[in-house]
């Protein structure tokens, strides 16, 4: 095996932090993707050129996704990296694994790519990196066999995903696994045959901690929340102030301010509360939610392409997520065919929302305006005009004129 | 009609747009279907049909997926021809 000098890529294993490149190294000992993936590397660094190309028609037949063509530009000089394809694996919900399980995982992978493995992607999927085109039906063959299923990539519906959830959470106002996992058995279909116009992300979390960043980072962000008041527990923040400033490091940091501590007593304005989960995530055995669980419903985050990042926007402020989840499944189908109809190649829902318009959107989908949607302080996307209110102002606006009487 | 012969009309359809515009999915539903005016159900089906045995296959290109004719490159890697 061809043994690269790697000065540049060295410096990536000094300091504190676990570096990629003594992965890298470990595999390279064995595996000459690996071992033409470290040159590869050194190579982009010293010339500050990326010789990868990307896309193209790699697939197993009849899926239409979780295969990423990669290529190098240079394949002649690194062979091992001359086909390095990445592999998505549909991860299990809340990315809980047996050590059998990833041993069965990477053993697969030994055998037919890299050897090196990204667990977890940005997209949730268990990511296999580097592997050759004609290994491609094998390694699918080999996995799904075990049970296992290619995630998604393109056009198409992601690989849902969630956090930990009731697994290990306490804070989880809803089965976020059991939710993403429904959801990935109901939509099959849309994850591995690519029918969007671009790409649509389902992201759970159990509460505002949002711990899988679907806020920022999901067409559709699904975030547990509660209806009822916040309990306190006085004893506990009589404890908790002999270690912390309550009102420095919980009251003042409030969003909305509606919390007021004054030495002996903490005080909490239920009705202004964003459920924000900061002073819960602080005062764990002081404070706890109650009443009713459910999750906001946000839509429209990405990242920027066509147009800038967005945010995910409120649509609906309170749901009940409990199984079989039949609200939440015919709400997702009338979106995608909102967004099917409206967007051009390449345009994500949050973009078609900007440009068609909140209303239209909500009109579309059956949803109410509610004032939690409102998106900034002082606008408001909903005040539109139908015919028959300008229909009716006119004839108002006629009758003040005919009979001189001002009606405000 | 027929199911062979919507196939060859969808292939037809793919074979015109060859090579001038990447098709997606719902393209080649909703042309096909306007065309021979049938449910776009029953295009959908029969496309689908085609795709898992390889007469046609998703591209990608750009973060965006296409449905397309295969190359006899991809017949070959697939084991479809010799």
């Amino acid at each position: 095996m061809k043994k690269y000098n790697t000065p540049l890529i060295d410096e990536l294993e000094k300091g504190p932090w676990p570096s990629f490149v003594t992965e890298m190294k470990k595999a390279a000992k064995t595996n000459e993707m690996s071992n033409d993936a470290l040159g590869h590397l050194e190579k982009c660094y010293s010339t500050k050129i990326g010789y990868w190309k990307h896309g193209g028609i790699v697939g197993v037949l009849g899926y239409g996704g979780g295969v990423i063509g990669r290529y190098s530009e240079i394949g002649e000089e690194f062979p091992g990296v001359a086909h390095f394809h990445t592999v998505r694996l549909n991860q299990p919900s809340g990315f809980f694994y047996t050590s059998k399980a990833l041993r069965e995982i990477c053993d697969i992978w030994d055998k037919y790519g890299s050897g090196l493995t990204n667990v977890h992607g940005s997209t949730g999927d268990l990511v296999l990196l580097g592997t050759k085109t004609d290994a491609l039906e094998a390694i699918f063959a080999e996995y799904s066999s075990r049970g296992w299923d290619l995630g998604s990539s393109g056009s198409a519906l992601r690989t849902p995903s969630c956090c930990v959830g009731p697994g290990r959470c306490e804070w989880t106002n809803y089965d976020t696994l059991g939710l993403t996992y429904a959801l990935t058995q109901e939509f099959q279909d849309e994850m591995h045959r690519p029918t969007f116009s671009y790409k649509f992300k389902i992201k759970s979390s159990g509460c505002a901690c949002d711990c899988v960043a679907a806020l920022a980072r999901a067409d559709m962000s699904i975030i547990g929340t509660w209806k009822g008041d916040i309990k306190i527990d006085q004893a506990e923040v009589k404890n908790y102030a002999k270690t912390m400033d309550i009102n420095k490091e919980i009251v003042n940091m409030c969003p909305t301010q509606c919390m007021d501590y004054d030495g002996k007593e903490l005080k909490i304005n239920n009705k202004e509360c964003s459920r924000c989960m900061h002073c819960i995530t602080r005062m764990t055995k002081a404070l706890k939610p109650s009443g009713e669980r459910g999750a906001t419903i946000c839509i429209g985050s990405k990242a920027p392409i066509v147009v800038g990042s967005l945010l995910s926007w409120v649509i609906i402020p309170f749901i009940k997520v409990e199984p079989p989840y039949t609200e939440l499944k015919d709400l997702i189908r009338k979106i995608w065919d909102w967004w099917d109809e409206n967007a051009k190649p390449r345009e994500r829902i949050g973009e078609v929302i900007e440009m068609k318009g909140m209303r239209s959107f909500l009109e579309a989908i059956g949803v109410k305006p509610m004032p939690q949607q409102i998106k900034e302080p002082r606008k408001d996307p909903f005040m539109f005009y139908t015919e028959d209110d300008i229909a009716a102002y006119k004839a108002k606006e006629a009758e003040e004129k005919k009979t001189g009487k001002y009606r405000f | 009609m027929e199911v062979a012969e919507l196939q060859d009309k969808i292939y037809a359809f793919c074979l015109a747009a060859k090579g001038k515009k990447k098709l997606k999915e719902k393209d080649i539903i909703k042309g096909v279907s306007a065309e021979l005016s049938l449910e776009p159900d029953e295009v959908k089906k029969a496309m689908r049909a085609m795709i898992d045995v390889g007469r046609l296959m998703y591209s990608y290109g750009g973060g965006a997926s296409s449905v397309e004719i295969p190359s006899e490159e991809y017949l070959r890697e697939k084991g479809l021809i010799k």
